[in-house]
């Protein structure tokens, strides 16, 4: 009966200190990841850890961001999973590109000089339709001209010619 | 799938590669401005792009990436080269801007409207 008991007290016992130390590593790695986030430059992110998971939250702009509050939290010791509950704040609107004829003029004219004879431009509201052939070797630098003029939006049917 | 997941691997080349930029998105379309520390950096991340949306045929993203060290950020001036037969009203026509509005930017060149010459830079106030 003794020895039943004794027993049982050492389960007892060694359950409460086993919980213990569980509940005292969890929130060790928390403080950890939450460190390491700060170390990283990632803010405006949360970590919670539970049973060596880590759960990321909060709100952040940029998806590279949410990526890198991964990969850091991963590097943690003690953690055996991430949970990335970040998610990502809807972006501000782009600067409106200037009025219809001005930007058909501007991007003409940058494309005249990257050399993209042989595209043509049309503007409606801010989106820039080009078409039109130019020779393959200029195709990415004709489309570079176009992306570089503070353009809204783009319809893309420039051709490539041999 | 949101367009910064599609290009996620295009911004995760910006920022190992050093070229700052900043994201902003309306009607569909992601626009990503920033610059590049070089002409190199600048061309793999159009590398990526092309990879990722071959011959860029989506239409849902604005690239707009300039090179620092060339000292021309994607916002500069914009600027006309006059050919031959070209007046300030015909220029101005181009831009749907009065032939006043580019006279007036560029009085520091041109003293005379009426005379203007081939391969002159005129700044134009859009």
């Amino acid at each position: 009966m003794n020895k039943k008991l004794s027993l049982l007290v050492l389960v007892a016992l060694a359950l409460s200190v086993f919980a213990a130390a569980c509940g005292k590593k969890d929130t060790d790695i928390q403080k950890a990841v939450q460190d390491k986030l700060t170390a990283d430059g990632v803010t405006g992110v949360t970590a919670s850890v539970k049973d060596g998971v880590a759960t990321l939250s909060g709100e952040v702009a940029d998806i590279t961001v949410k990526n890198k509050a991964e990969t850091s939290a991963k590097g943690v010791d003690g953690v055996e999973s991430v949970t990335n509950s970040i998610t990502l704040k809807p972006l501000p609107t782009p600067t409106p590109p200037v009025a219809d004829p001005a930007l058909t003029g501007k991007v003409t004219e940058n494309l005249k000089k990257a050399g993209c004879t042989g595209a043509t431009v049309s503007v409606e509201n801010g989106k820039v339709t080009i078409k039109g052939s130019v020779p393959e070797a200029k195709y990415v630098e004709c489309i570079q001209a176009v992306n570089q003029s503070g353009v809204g939006s783009i319809d893309n049917q420039l051709q490539k010619s041999k | 799938m949101s367009l910064q997941e599609k290009y996620q691997s295009l911004l995760e080349l910006a920022n190992q590669n050093g070229t700052t930029y900043n994201l902003s998105e309306a009607d569909g379309v992601l626009h990503i401005e920033g610059n590049a520390p070089s002409s190199e950096a600048k061309q793999q991340i159009w590398d990526e792009y092309n990879r990722i949306d071959p011959d860029f045929r989506s239409n849902d993203l604005v690239l707009n990436i300039g090179v620092s060290a060339e000292g021309a950020p994607s916002d500069a001036a914009h600027t006309y080269t006059v050919e031959s037969g070209d007046s300030l009203s015909k220029i101005g026509q181009k831009y749907g801007l009065p032939w006043k509005a580019i006279f007036d930017a560029n009085r520091d060149i041109i003293k005379d409207p009426d005379l203007i010459h081939p391969g002159q830079e005129l700044k134009i106030p859009i």
